[in-house]
């Protein structure tokens, strides 16, 4: 902090990343050669973690909000001509989630140095040149000064999630998977380019302090993005094939980063959701429904991702559940204890399928010997997910249920808690089933990767094993208070998740009992297989959009169309009826004059007369 | 001083130079006849680079005026002059004619003649931008789209459409979707708009006392609202014909598929601009009370037109017709945002017409560059190509990432001055399909990259696909530069567009149209 002010270091966080992309994209050859380009890359990557620390330090002692903005877009209305502005805003909400993006950003690159060393060199390149380019966009929304701004990050960190899902774009169903990853969002998107229009003719700016009477059409259609964006029922389609994408970017931006800007967006406008009590009733049930829903579905996956993924949707619930009873601490600090851990989970996971080069559970088992680091990290994520005591999803957990009770949202608080159960008893599932039991046959020889893969997890562990305890420091940063309390709410969550490990381990420990159990979760197994709300998607999109955009363009070529033909047809028919006229006979033509000056004759002497 | 005296009329007199030094000689072939074309495109994207530089914003209003009498009996002159408008679409139309030649560098057939027909077409483009008089306004009009038939005619490619629907008959007097049918078609249509101009404008004429055709004279003049109600109607039509207004936008599709690569770019690139231009600034500043009557319908055609284009666009299975009839839908844009009336609206009106003309040259640039290669535009038969030109899939997703109006790019800003504009008039619900058609937009666009570049391939029978090379790649880094540029330092040009805007919206607002409602 005595070298740089705080906006230089805001500035190098934001546009470092942003050069790396440029020349990654510009300069092929660099691109092409694979590793230079990733050494790059994790350059650019480290000054911004080095940036973020600074301010991140600086932030905790406890500075002044730091704001600076330059003009980007002339706007003239009824009352004159004025400019949109983009720009910085440093506070403790951009600054905690800047330090948080770039923590696991830089895992995430240290990681896929190992992970995607198999890839061809031009590929590599590209891979780290989209990663810089992520990081650029995120920054971008996590320091926006305005809502507009934030839009724009927005957009951005979506285009960047289609080309990482779709890196393997060989592939068709990659291919596919980016581009309904893009539709979804893109679709939601338009709730929150509606609202800042919205927004800005009722309010002149993009201001999220702004008071409005519009505050509650304005929420509502951002939550319809945010729903989008962080996978909320029936939104969260696009989350799991997402997972089609390399692991490592699972982990950045569907499990840590970019799922969770719709989050973010609720923290950061809080000031207009607060003005609209529907849109948080709304939220509360959305997002308690999707965390029973995601959760229940979690438990039946059969891909170590999959389970991840809905328990992705599952958390990014909790969190809006809480935004929207009021629990402002409680939805923030899981954001953040679960960006960490929930990486920590998808990069082991991420570990565990590079050794079996496969992402069934049933391929993998007895793993925790033969990878001990990978492994016993990936138990220190799940014990964290899970709300084991101590780690930090306890904590943040235990605030978020606390907050519905004094918000008196008993039923979404019960399907919370439900979920809670769920939540312990998938992730047991997935240790016991991956990490101990009899190794299959897939696993023989599975061995620990090199450093490059095993570091990040150990940093993420140490975070998310005692983040927990710094929940008063992180509440200090939103302006918050905090104070551990452990009430009946959380007495009970607790004892439910420990008894969410404990059938787990019953049913899929080496005992494997309760196989009656089992079967009662056959039908949800069916359900969630079946994939009904997908379905309803693809019909909508099959049957209603390309159906009325097939009729559209029937109708265009055959009857709007169709008519000027017709127009052009009855003139050259016309033509050929009147080409016999001109019959070539002198006899015919002195007729027609004669016929004609006798017409014009008594033409004249009708108007004369 | 010379060069800045005359700096407008070198300007459009640059690729019209080119084009008789092209027809005074005959052995001028290949590569240097290119090289000819090159420099006169080139000059005059010179001289509006130069108008662009000299333009004084603190001024505003017209400069670099030129004035010459022509027909002294009818008040015609020559009079050229520049405002914020015409200094962005200047840059525009310099653009795309330079790299259009760039783009049709791998033309072998003729090369001489067409780009002799070329040339004089794009001089009509810039004098359409420049002119203050309105006969020699339609003249320029006129001289920018009649080449368009010869040039689809001779140098198009053949299509097929299935003879079916009611009017399945007309098939047996012509071969709907070949070229000739697409030329003819597309001059024909254009002609019927041009016929209702005409009369429209010898109308204004007397009825403004019919002593001058010059825009300071038609523009105060007081007209009866009876005739500003129909001729409003004809301008519409006329113009907007050429601006793909629904439902008379349907030589469009046909004819941009049809036409060559260069011709397309230009074509949907600017010609289509000089449709909504026309609406806008012959239409609506000249005949405010038509336009304060007709704007509600104009405004809902625009919207059917976003929508119905956008539609149109996913139901396409050929390549060119896909990119065609994304213009009829971002024309719709265009329209929009004119008619809301509001200083947004029509910022983002003119805006889009830069934006969109990059964008969609870019788009026929790489489409003419793919067929060039694969002699396909079957979408279905594709699958794989990003394998072998990695380069052309990429910049094509940049330009459907314009398209569909990814912030960082030139579609957003123009798109979004357009819905915000749309928000403050007196039809806030015109936003909410415009904004469903960005979204269609996303599906259709990047649908057809996906189904042309990626995935597992390349399909049988395109082993031998090579990526872009020489001046193809000066033609498509350039366009992409543009959008990158206009989509992240938008006052570039937006502040041109601004000045002209603040000096002309009050011309039609003033007399009772009631755009802007002012909300709390």
């Amino acid at each position: 902090m005595d070298t740089l002010t705080p906006l230089q270091w805001a500035s190098l966080a934001l546009f470092g990343p942003l050069v790396v992309a440029l020349v990654l994209g510009v300069v092929w050859p660099l691109r092409k050669a694979g590793g230079p380009a990733a050494g790059l890359s994790l350059l650019g990557a480290t000054v911004n973690l080095a940036a973020a620390s600074v301010l991140f330090v600086g932030w905790l002692g406890g500075a002044d909000t730091v704001r600076a903005t330059l003009p980007w877009l002339i706007h003239g209305g009824p009352e004159g001509a004025s400019m949109i502005e983009l720009g910085l805003h440093l506070d403790g909400i951009s600054v905690s989630m800047l330090w948080v993006v770039a923590i696991v950003a830089f895992c995430v690159q240290v990681f896929s140095l190992g992970y995607l060393s198999d890839e061809p060199k031009a590929g590599f390149g590209r891979y780290f040149t989209w990663q810089s380019l992520f990081l650029f966009s995120m920054n971008s929304l996590v320091l926006a000064p305005n809502l507009l701004q934030l839009f724009m990050g927005w957009e951005l960190v979506g285009l960047c999630s289609y080309l990482l899902i779709g890196f393997w774009f060989k592939k068709p169903s990659a291919a596919r998977a980016a581009l309904k990853a893009f539709w979804v969002t893109k679709f939601a998107d338009m709730g929150l380019l509606l609202g800042l229009i919205v927004l800005f003719v009722h309010t002149g700016g993009f201001e999220w302090t702004a008071t409005t009477a519009a505050a509650g059409t304005v929420t509502l259609l951002f939550f319809l993005a945010v729903m989008g964006k962080s996978a909320q029922f029936p939104l969260h389609i696009w989350l799991p094939d997402a997972m089609e994408g390399p692991t490592p970017v699972s982990a950045l931006l569907h499990a840590a980063t970019m799922v969770a800007a719709g989050v973010f967006l609720v923290v950061r406008a809080q000031p207009l959701f607060a003005q609209a009590p529907l849109t948080g009733e709304v939220m509360t049930w959305v997002g308690a429904f999707t965390a029973l829903f995601a959760a229940s579905v979690a438990v039946v996956q059969t891909d170590i991702k999959k389970v991840l993924a809905y328990s992705t949707c599952s958390q990014l619930g909790y969190m809006i559940a809480a935004l929207g009873s009021g629990a402002v601490l409680g939805g923030y600090f899981h954001l953040t204890t679960h960006a960490f851990f929930k990486a920590l989970l998808f990069l082991a996971a991420g570990g565990l399928i590079h050794a079996v080069h496969s992402n069934e559970l049933s391929h993998m088992g007895g793993l925790l010997k033969r990878l001990p680091v990978t492994g016993w990290t990936f138990i220190i994520g799940a014990l964290a997910l899970a709300g084991f005591p101590g780690f930090s999803g306890f904590f943040s957990k235990d605030l978020i249920l606390e907050g519905l009770f004094d918000a008196g949202a008993y039923g979404p608080l019960a399907m919370l808690l439900i979920g809670a159960f769920l939540t312990a008893f998938y992730m047991g599932r997935v240790v016991f089933m991956a990490l101990l039991g009899p190794p299959s046959e897939h696993a023989e020889h599975a061995h620990e990767a090199g450093g490059a893969m095993t570091l990040p997890l150990v940093l993420l562990a140490t975070l998310a094993l005692g983040l927990g305890f710094f929940a008063g420091p992180m509440a200090r940063l939103y302006g918050l208070t905090y104070h551990f309390h452990l009430g009946a709410v959380g007495i009970t969550a607790t004892a439910l998740g420990l008894a969410g490990i404990g059938t787990a381990w019953i049913m899929f420990g080496p005992k494997q009992g309760l196989q009656g159990l089992a079967a009662a979760f056959a039908p949800l197994g069916r359900v969630a297989r079946s994939g009904a709300v997908d379905k309803g998607f693809a019909l909508a999109y099959r049957q209603a959009l390309l159906g009325l955009g097939a009729g559209v363009a029937w109708v265009d070529r055959y009857i709007v169309d169709g008519l000027i033909n017709v127009m052009g047809y009855a003139s050259l028919a016309f033509g050929d009826r009147l080409r016999a006229v001109q019959t070539g006979n002198v006899r015919d033509y002195v007729y027609a004059v004669v016929a004609g000056l006798l017409l014009l004759g008594a033409f004249g002497a009708i108007v004369q007369g | 001083m010379f060069w800045h005296a005359h700096l407008l009329s070198l300007t459009v007199a640059a690729p019209f130079v080119a084009a008789l030094v092209l027809l005074a000689a005959p052995d001028l072939k290949g590569a240097a006849a290119k090289t000819v074309a090159l420099v006169g495109a080139a000059a005059s994207f010179a001289g509006a680079i130069a108008v662009w530089a000299s333009y004084d914003l603190s001024q505003g209003g017209l400069q670099l005026v030129e004035q010459y009498a022509l027909v002294p009996a009818y008040g015609i002159s020559l009079h050229l002059a520049v405002d914020g408008w015409g200094v962005a679409l200047l840059l525009l139309t310099g653009v795309i004619i330079t790299t259009g030649v760039l783009a049709t560098w791998t033309l072998e057939v003729r090369e001489r003649e067409f780009l002799v027909l070329l040339l004089v077409l794009v001089s009509g483009v810039y004098g359409v931008f420049v002119s203050q008089d309105l006969f020699v306004f339609f003249l320029f009009y006129e001289i920018a789209v009649l080449p368009m038939y010869l040039l689809i005619g001779i140098w198009g490619s053949e299509g097929e459409v299935e003879a079916k629907g009611p009017f399945a008959f007309v098939w047996r007097r012509f071969k709907v979707g070949g070229r000739e049918y697409a030329a003819m078609k597309l001059t024909l249509m254009l002609l019927a708009g041009s016929a209702a101009i005409l009369v429209a404008i010898v109308a204004m004429f007397f009825a403004a006392g019919g002593t001058s055709f010059g825009f300071d004279t038609l523009q105060g003049a007081a007209y009866p609202r009876s005739m500003q109600l129909w001729a409003f109607v004809l301008l519409w039509f006329g113009f907007g014909s050429l601006g793909g207004v629904f439902p008379f936008h349907t030589w469009s599709p046909d004819g941009h598929a049809a036409a060559p690569t260069a011709v397309s770019m230009l074509h949907a690139g600017v010609l289509m601009k000089l449709g909504a231009f026309g609406v806008i600034r012959v239409g609506m500043m000249m005949l405010p009370d038509g336009a304060a009557y007709w704007v509600p319908y104009v405004g809902a055609v625009a919207v059917l037109n976003i929508v119905w284009g956008a539609m149109s666009a996913l139901a396409q299975k050929d390549l060119k017709y896909i990119i065609a009839y994304s213009s009829v839908s971002h024309m719709g844009v265009v329209m929009l945002g004119a008619a809301t009336l509001t200083q947004d609206g029509w910022n983002g009106a003119i805006y889009q017409m830069v934006a969109h003309g990059m964008m969609t040259g870019l788009f026929f640039a790489l489409v003419g560059l793919v067929y060039h290669r694969a002699h396909s535009r079957w979408v279905p038969g594709m699958g794989g190509f990003a394998k072998r030109m990695p380069g052309v899939a990429t910049f094509f997703v940049l330009a459907g990432l314009s398209s569909l109006g990814l912030p960082g790019l030139a579609g957003f800003v123009a798109e979004f001055l357009v819905f915000l504009g749309a928000w403050q008039s007196d039809h806030a619900w015109w936003a909410v399909p415009g904004i469903i058609g960005a979204f269609v937009t996303a599906v259709y666009v990047l649908r057809v990259g996906r189904d042309v570049f990626f995935g597992e391939g390349p399909a049988e029978g395109f082993e031998e696909l090579s990526d872009a090379k020489g001046t193809e790649w000066a033609a498509i880094v350039a366009l992409a530069a543009c959008l990158v540029l206009l989509g992240v330092y938008p006052n570039l040009v937006l502040e041109f567009i601004h000045q002209a805007t603040t000096e002309y919206l009050p011309l039609v607002l003033g007399s009772g149209a009631t755009g802007v409602a002012v909300l709390p």
